[in-house]
């Protein structure tokens, strides 16, 4: 299929992803980047953005505050995940299914949940502090540090765990038989041959965990409090600002990036010395446990599962709760759905469309894209490849920052319109299609698309009768996790929204931020459901395997 | 029927070189098979002439059609490929009717072309089955029907037994022959299975570093290599470096490698003062050889192989190390490692090489008895 020079349909499948990478990337990206050098009062190009940056201690510390933050949830992510990978990968655990779908649900939970069911908890009148100072304990404030440490190691630890799980599986047991028939002991042949197996996989979660937490918005904003990160001092700077010149926010925006590079670099180089996932002829089969063993396992993975369960079912609890306005009444109904069927229905119809609309593109889009990437070596293919993994490590913010100043003037005006949440949707989640599609056509034989070229078929009649039919089903589940993150898009197009473009998540956030908890549960409950049902589908058609979930 | 002449056919990837001009007829009719190692070139060409590559220069006719800028889909040809290929998301009808609804034959005429095909690989009944249901040598059967389904002008046949076990792919080679025969198809077949090349082939081209190193039938590869690869490469050779040890005397000349002394037939002229390196084959060495026979050489035994009909014996002669076959197995006691042996090489049975070129000398007895 190589080597032929004519143009054909995936010449122009190149051209066009050239065009979607400029257009919608390079060009947001470069205003930014052209922002941050520009002097917000003389207009002059010049370094005084980063210079105020790193001599006032205000705009420093946001940027350790992030590295802190960051680190802490990576650590406290690998406590609760490691020892659950561990046990219920190696160790039969009652109801390890069910503990596995609450840990990916806590996962792909809507963004903020955490946050503010922990305010409701451990907020300064939350029920647990309340129940907690009757019987005499007296709890830290939630908010600032501690509790954003908290949420986001609850909702992200699930990478460690399914990550680490899925390398435990999959080492050779006859490695660690050979170990134990060499005379070492259970805890020495754990230390020094199945955790040096499972390493790269370990830090390959770790790395997306500290880059999650790095980059997240929702949670440091509703529950940091005073205490800011790289994000929110972002946004704050740039609601702040006035748009015409984003300057600070431009500059926190490029450091912010430039920490997430550091950190894609350092994950690709793990990955790619990930080799030891060898031939899966001896898979270590779960042990029964027995005793007091038994028992702590038990109570360990049912603790961690719950803890990070708890946020989700506090805001389904609550609902379900009588409101009266921002406050909670005795009693049990359909107050807060009313509420949002009634006030604010075009929430759910926006986020409903937009993430439809927006998948639809993603999916077809990624899979022409993934099929060039896959099939096509050639100098512009290996040029766009990389150049189409650039939104993976561009936090929601930035890019949000990006298109709003990009796209509020000539030639591409698309402020307050919906299609610009749709293109940011599109944009953030195009990376991740691009390379499942890419990696489904790396599992089919070149050679099957050849016998249907050989047999007679142009290049398009064989991508519709071969390659498509054979990659379908990665395609629907991927298209699936891009439902669920579309749904739950919330960093960037907090940034872009108008009244009339609100979406689900971003109404979550400001009922949550006026106190109306009750609407904000109900808006998040309604999106559990989706996530939840959604999960269900790629399940089945994933025949149950985790890999779709944690390559999103 | 048509035929395929490849004329100086240039391709590389990169800094490789695939192909170094490569020149050569297939017949209309023949089986013609591509021989070689992995990474000679050999399926680059197939799938240059398929239209997979396009050659960086020379050109490509099928029959008398310059096909150098015809695309894949266009050529007709139909390809059997080494994996198979059988698409896993359709029945074996759907399969093999795939080529026949992109030509848009359809209805009673398809299904016509479609169980006739089936018929010819024996899978009749076997088109609702789905690829997962069948073996690997019923797949390829499926890609060899689908190939032929298309009536197409040429049939590649790109290591199309490699993944079948020994056995089956004995008998498919044997099929595939007839199959192709019956229909009377112009066949590229590429393989570096040399026992099956030799089996199969009106004639082969062995390859070597983008070159094609020798083309001819099956016997005159195998008995008159053109040069040290092809000698090698087919089958199993002893080679001796040597020189001239004295004049030539009766169309004999001797030759000493290192501690054995041959006689062999006296190469032209111009080769006088080479080094040679002399070659024979394993089934060429003669036991227990009458008095007064040319190069008796005796032998101790290193080891012994049993292989059922043969043994193969690894002999020291005088410190080298020679292969050679033994024929009556049952009576195989008589020489056991550490035994003695003793063996005759006829010289008119003995090829000769220049030793800086590689190339067969040839020498007036030098031919095939």
């Amino acid at each position: 299929m190589s080597g032929k020079r004519h143009l054909d349909i995936w010449s122009l499948v190149t051209l066009g992803g050239f065009v979607i990478v400029v257009a919608f990337l390079l060009y947001p990206l470069f205003d930014i980047f052209r922002y941050s050098f520009i002097d917000k009062t003389t207009g002059a190009l010049s370094l005084g953005n980063y210079l105020t940056f790193f001599s006032r201690k205000y705009y420093y510390n946001t940027f350790l505050h992030s590295i802190l933050v960051a680190v802490a949830t990576t650590f406290l992510s690998t406590v609760l995940g490691l020892p659950l990978a561990f046990f219920t990968s190696r160790y039969r655990i009652f109801g390890a299914p069910l503990l596995n779908t609450l840990a990916v649900l806590s996962l792909l939970s809507p963004p903020f949940i955490g946050a503010y069911s922990w305010v409701t908890m451990l907020g300064r009148n939350g029920f647990l502090r309340r129940a907690l100072v009757s019987m005499g304990v007296i709890l830290p404030p939630i908010y600032g540090f501690g509790g954003i440490v908290l949420a986001d190691a609850l909702q992200f630890y699930p990478f460690v765990s399914l990550m680490a799980a899925g390398a435990l599986m999959t080492t050779d047991r006859s490695l660690e038989e050979a170990s134990r028939n060499l005379g070492a002991r259970s805890l020495r042949t754990f230390f020094s041959v199945t955790f040096p197996l499972i390493l790269p996989s370990l830090t390959g979660g770790a790395l997306i965990v500290f880059m999650m937490s790095l980059s997240d918005f929702g949670t440091p904003m509703i529950i940091g409090g005073n205490y800011l990160v790289l994000p929110t001092l972002a946004y704050n700077l740039y609601t702040s600002e006035v748009a015409e010149s984003p300057g600070m926010a431009s500059t926190v925006s490029i450091l912010l990036m430039v920490c997430a590079f550091v950190v894609i670099i350092l994950q690709q180089w793990i990955s790619s010395r990930r080799k030891y996932a060898s031939m899966l002829m001896n898979r270590p089969r779960p042990q029964r446990l027995h005793g007091i063993g038994a028992i702590l396992a038990h109570t360990l993975c049912f603790f961690v599962v719950a803890l990070s369960t708890l946020p989700l079912a506090v805001a389904v609890y609550y609902s379900f709760r009588n409101t009266n306005g921002p406050i909670f009444t005795s009693g049990f109904g359909f107050d807060s759905y009313k509420a949002i069927f009634f006030d604010v229905p075009r929430t759910l119809t926006n986020s409903f469309i937009f993430s439809f609309v927006a998948v639809a593109l993603i999916a077809s889009v990624g899979t022409l894209l993934g099929f060039v990437i896959a099939r096509r070596k050639r100098l512009s293919v290996h040029i766009l490849d990389p150049l189409l993994m650039i939104p993976y490590m561009v936090p929601g913010t930035v890019l949000g920052i990006g298109f709003i100043v990009a796209f509020n003037r000539k030639p591409i005006y698309l402020a307050g319109t919906g299609v610009i949440i749709i293109l940011t949707y599109f944009i953030r989640r195009l990376p991740y299609s691009v390379r499942s599609a890419a990696s489904i056509l790396k599992q089919i034989d070149p050679a099957l698309e050849e016998a249907g070229i050989n047999l007679g078929s142009p290049p398009a009649r064989t991508f519709r009768t071969i390659a498509l039919p054979l990659m379908k089903a990665g395609i629907v589940s991927g298209a699936i996790m891009s439902w669920v993150t579309s749904m739950n898009e919330s960093s960037a197009s907090i940034l872009l929204y108008v009244g009339k473009t609100m979406t689900m998540p971003i109404k979550v956030y400001l009922s949550a931020m006026d106190g109306y908890f009750g609407t904000a549960s109900a808006m998040s409950t309604i999106l559990l459901l989706v996530t939840g049902i959604s999960l269900y589908l790629v399940n089945r058609w994933m025949g149950g395997s985790n890999e779709a979930i944690v390559g999103s | 029927m048509t035929s395929i002449r490849i004329v100086e056919v240039e391709k590389s990837f990169g800094v490789t070189r695939a192909l170094k001009g490569v020149t050569l007829g297939v017949e209309p009719g023949e089986l013609f098979t591509l021989l070689g190692p992995s990474g000679c070139g050999k399926t680059t060409l197939l799938r240059t002439v398929a239209g997979f590559h396009r050659q960086d220069s020379g050109d490509i006719f099928l029959g008398d059609e310059l096909v150098n800028d015809m695309p894949a889909y266009r050529r007709e040809t139909g390809m059997v490929f080494q994996n198979y290929a059988v698409f896993p998301h359709m029945t074996v009808f759907e399969n093999v009717a795939y080529g026949l609804r992109t030509r848009k034959i359809r209805g009673a005429e398809m299904s016509a072309r479609v169980e006739a095909a089936l018929k010819r690989v024996r899978l009749e009944g076997y088109g609702a089955r789905t690829p997962d249901q069948l073996s690997g040598g019923q797949q390829q059967r499926v890609g060899l029907a689908r190939a032929m389904a298309i009536e197409p002008r040429v049939l590649l046949l790109d290591e199309p037994l490699s993944n079948l076990d020994a056995k089956l792919r004995v008998e498919m080679r044997g099929e595939i022959r007839d199959i192709q025969k019956h229909l009377g198809i112009t066949a590229l077949y590429v393989t570096h299975d040399q026992e099956e090349a030799l089996a199969i082939s009106d004639r082969i081209a062995v390859v070597e570093s983008g070159i094609v190193q020798q083309v001819g039938a099956p016997w005159a590869i195998y008995k008159e290599p053109s040069n040290l690869f092809v000698a090698t490469f087919v089958g199993t050779m002893n080679l001796l470096e040597g020189e001239v040890a004295g004049p030539a005397e009766g169309g004999r000349v001797r030759v000493r490698a290192g501690n054995i002394e041959l006689r062999v037939v006296s190469p032209p002229a111009e080769f006088a003062g080479r080094r040679l390196v002399l070659g024979f084959r394993p089934e060429d060495a003669r036991f227990e050889p009458p008095e007064g026979a040319e190069n008796r050489l005796d032998a101790s035994v290193r080891t012994r192989t049993f292989l059922g009909s043969i043994a193969t014996l690894e002999l020291d002669v005088a410190g080298t190390t020679l292969i050679v076959e033994y024929h009556r197995p049952e009576s195989l006691d008589e020489l056991r490692a550490g035994g003695l042996a003793r063996i005759a090489l006829a010289p008119a049975s003995i090829l000769l090489f220049d030793a800086e070129t590689g190339r067969r000398i040839v020498t007036p007895a030098g031919a095939a008895p």
